[in-house]
């Protein structure tokens, strides 16, 4: 069975771009506009991974990790960021706060893939 | 488009230069944004209400511009402007953009002017920011001053000149850098 990935960006762009990579890697790929979006969404597609952006609207990343961590039912879904930002202190922040992984954008697919396919596996 | 011609001889202002690769955002009144384009596109971006706005300068390279590469990069450098902008208080509903650049430069670059004009267009469309006014394509490189926290811009053609300030170093940071905890 195909791992379902829940991908939350507020840009549609990447949205997109996040589901014609991944769905061509055989995963089974749902969006979410912004961090409310995304957590709405979760018991509906019960994910494999998350990979969320960290700067959106109404919640952002931080938020969602945190969020999806203090849901006990929760507490190993891999969540990967995928986001413009590199500063070690946000990093650290996410790590901190239950993230399973960091990928700064422009995003490079092999690598992605690679990144979910090992989280999925752990 | 404002002509800036006055208030950029003003001497209290601080004309800042947005290389190839580079973005700059901003709320500081005094700072006039610009930039020398040939292929390159550059977006210039405002939301007037909170008195922030900014500029990027890219060139989706390789090819003719397609590819989900360029279209990666190409969104990498719209996102941190924008995320940039929204840091200093804007809101994107109500972010209003400029796009300037993409010239088809005589022998140089094929035509990938037009690819980083449809791009650009293109993903502003995707992201629903309005595109308030516009000068792409041609064949001649363009000069671009940029009031940020207003949104005024000046034009200026720039005949039989191709931009030769350096790029900054498209892979020098650490995008695509992947961090398993």
């Amino acid at each position: 069975m195909s791992l379902k990935i829940l991908a939350i960006d507020d840009s549609r762009t990447i949205r997109e771009m996040l589901r014609m990579c991944l769905a061509r890697a055989g995963f089974d790929v749902h969006t979410a506009e912004d961090g409310i979006a995304g957590l709405d969404c979760l018991p509906e597609v019960e994910p494999d991974v998350v990979i969320t952006d960290i700067n959106m609207p109404r919640l952002d990343g931080f938020g969602v990790i945190s969020a999806i961590r203090a849901d006990a039912e929760r507490t190993a879904l891999p969540i990967l960021v995928l986001t413009t930002e590199s500063a070690q202190d946000l990093k650290q922040r996410a790590r901190e706060s239950g993230a399973t992984g960091w990928i700064v954008k422009p995003f490079d697919d092999v690598k992605l893939i690679a990144a979910i396919r090992r989280i999925a596996a752990t | 488009m404002t002509d800036l011609t006055a208030s950029t001889a003003d001497p209290s202002l601080v004309n800042r230069l947005v290389v190839q690769g580079q973005y700059e955002a901003t709320g500081n009144p005094s700072v006039v944004l610009s930039t020398l384009l040939g292929s390159c596109v550059a977006t210039c971006i405002s939301d007037p209400l909170a008195g922030v706005g900014g500029m990027n300068h890219f060139l989706l390279a390789g090819g003719d511009g397609s590819g989900t590469d360029n279209e990666r990069y190409g969104s990498y450098a719209m996102e941190v402007l924008i995320n940039a902008l929204l840091k200093l208080g804007a809101r994107k509903s109500r972010l209003q953009a400029k796009l300037f650049g993409g010239a088809t430069m005589a022998g140089r670059m094929g035509r990938i002017g037009e690819a980083n004009c449809r791009f650009a267009t293109a993903y502003l469309e995707t992201e629903k920011i309005p595109l308030v006014a516009s000068s792409l394509g041609g064949q001649r490189a363009r000069r671009v001053r940029y009031v940020p926290v207003t949104g005024q811009a000046q034009l200026l053609f720039v005949a039989d000149t191709f931009p030769t300030i350096s790029p900054a170093d498209r892979g020098a940071s650490a995008q695509g850098e992947v961090d398993l905890f």
